[in-house]
């Protein structure tokens, strides 16, 4: 559970996340029950990030959800010591990472939970949570592994 | 296509201003009216404005049609407004410079405008982070200080790169920034400094970043064939190069090398027919320390991952091998994001006429660079600017 501070909508970073405000809902649905997923297209097998709506590489909307590794590494890290945005400021300090999914290229910005960024090192292993937001919206994160 | 000029240009003051952002886009106007002695208002057809988030920072949208009636034109050509975050100002300068080429302007303005001093930091901080992809990366907290600081973490790793040789950047770009009455910053800060000052986001600290500042500055365009009309010493437009590549930044190549820098750059150079040898001098986007670094690199400077030798070597200061930024750069004038390009483009046309203070001037240049990246570095934009006529 995170707390939420309730801030008008074109000030709040997190996305709206209902069917209702997108045509990608099924990733925050997915993340509810602890799914880390993307969208694929069945047309040309391109593996997308973030998931989207219409494939970029062939225009097609024949997309299938599929399942992303649940652990990678630290390509490089730092952290937001000063400097925060609205609604982060109680976070505040926070380590960030781009984190390298195993067997994958991708290397997805991540906050990074349960460390200090003065122990944080490059290819150090991490592994894959979710966030719940007491206003019901979720996003995913990473923590080391042991 | 027709050859373009720049034909005069002025500043509003960088920093902390007791102005609103209307008032930064008058002072701009008048100061590049008053430099251009046989410019007249009414002769100005198109009107370009450079402002990356009037909404965010002055609530304020529709500016070019408010700026053209601040600065007292009449445009009966083209009127627009260009965003493109930090690079706003140059694709102001872009665009000006693609509609008189093309024949669809003959004399345009360009106004570069930020205000970026507003009485709440952490809701300025949230403008500033909506840059990047605030859906994905900026609720992960990503904004500029995190991609740069990341951007230097992954350089020290590959390259050997050090906390003191982006240090002695910032020292330079401040030691510059004093002979300037216009900068932001107008102290020196030693190398001790930078490296003792409050920690941002590691390894950037403080003085490793560009201000928030208020600012604006504006400039005339017109045809390479007209151009002595409104000056004895225009500054024409050589080549250029600009490349865009990614957004989300799963999607990057390298976080230590800029591969839409060194595209936008071979284009460039391809285009104004030189190679990096050629420039006299150059303004590059020193948003952050490590990122003036990385420039040297992938603009050609220098080896790829010989950047932080090439500040330590003294070879980006005056009398080396190519000086950088003597205006004082983002960091020591500060970065209205609006009005940096067309900032540096005043910085090389006063460089050629020599007329900027002597502690500062690079003698007898003829060819000279102005670089902005955008964003996360995901676009670069580049103008080469000559004495002489292409
Ligand atoms: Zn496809």
């Amino acid at each position: 559970m995170t707390a939420t501070i309730r801030l008008p909508y074109l000030l709040d970073f997190y996305p709206l996340q209902d069917e209702k405000y997108t045509r990608i809902h099924q990733f925050f649905t997915n993340l509810k029950v602890g799914r880390f997923t993307t969208t694929k297209c069945r047309d040309c097998e391109k593996l997308h990030w973030q998931p989207r709506a219409v494939c970029p590489d062939c225009g097609s909307e024949n997309l299938e959800w599929v399942d992303l590794p649940k652990t990678g590494e630290v390509h490089a890290f730092t952290a937001m010591l000063l400097g925060a945005p609205m609604g982060f400021e109680k976070d505040l300090p926070f380590v960030m990472a781009l984190v390298k999914l195993d067997g994958l290229d991708f290397k997805i910005l991540s906050r990074v939970d349960g460390i200090k960024h003065e122990d944080c090192k490059i290819g150090m292993r991490l592994k894959f949570k979710t966030v719940t937001r007491d206003d019901g919206r979720v996003f995913f994160r990473f923590e080391p592994i042991g | 296509m027709r050859k373009v000029a720049i034909v005069g240009g002025g500043l509003a003051p960088f920093g902390v201003r007791q102005a609103t952002w209307k008032e930064l886009a008058q002072e701009a106007g008048g100061a590049t009216f008053r430099d251009i002695k046989n410019l007249e208002r009414k002769d100005v057809d198109s009107l370009f404005v450079g402002a990356a988030m009037p909404e965010r920072f002055a609530f304020q949208s529709h500016v070019a049609p408010m700026v053209a009636e601040q600065v007292g034109v009449t445009p009966t050509k083209v009127i627009t407004r260009t965003e493109l975050a930090c690079a706003s100002g140059q694709s102001a300068i872009r665009m000006a410079y693609a509609c008189i080429a093309a024949g669809l302007s003959d004399i345009a303005l360009c106004i570069g405008v930020e205000k970026m001093n507003i009485p709440d930091p952490p809701e300025m901080q949230t403008s500033m982070a909506c840059v990047l992809d605030r859906e994905f990366d900026g609720v992960q907290g990503a904004s500029a200080p995190p991609f740069f600081a990341l951007c230097a973490n992954r350089h020290m790793h590959d390259y050997g790169t050090t906390r003191e040789q982006m240090a002695m950047v910032s020292a330079k770009n401040h030691h510059f920034s004093t002979t300037n009455p216009f900068a932001q910053f107008q102290k020196d800060i030693p190398v001790e400094k930078v490296l003792t000052s409050p920690m941002v986001a590691p390894p950037l600290r403080l003085f490793d970043c560009s201000g928030i500042t208020d600012g604006a500055a504006g400039v005339v365009l017109t045809t390479a064939e007209r151009a002595k009309e409104f000056t004895d010493t225009p500054m024409y437009i050589l080549g250029s190069g600009q490349c865009s590549m990614g957004s989300n930044l799963a999607n990057y190549k390298s976080f230590s090398t800029w591969f839409p820098l060194k595209e936008a750059a071979k284009e460039a150079y391809r285009s104004a027919k030189i190679g990096p040898g050629d420039l006299d001098l150059a303004e590059v986007h020193d948003c952050f320390t490590i990122s003036e670094i990385m420039e040297y690199e992938d603009l050609g400077f220098c080896e790829k991952g010989k950047g932080g030798k090439f500040i330590e070597d003294g070879k980006s200061d005056l009398g080396g091998k190519i000086p950088i930024n003597t205006r004082g750069g983002l960091l020591g004038t500060g970065h209205p994001l609006g009005a940096t390009g067309i900032a540096q483009a005043i910085e090389l046309m006063q460089q050629f006429r020599s007329s900027v203070p002597r502690q500062r001037l690079v003698d007898n240049a003829e060819i000279g660079m102005a670089h902005n990246l955008s964003g996360a570095a995901n676009v670069h934009s580049i103008l080469i600017y000559g004495r002489n006529p292409p």
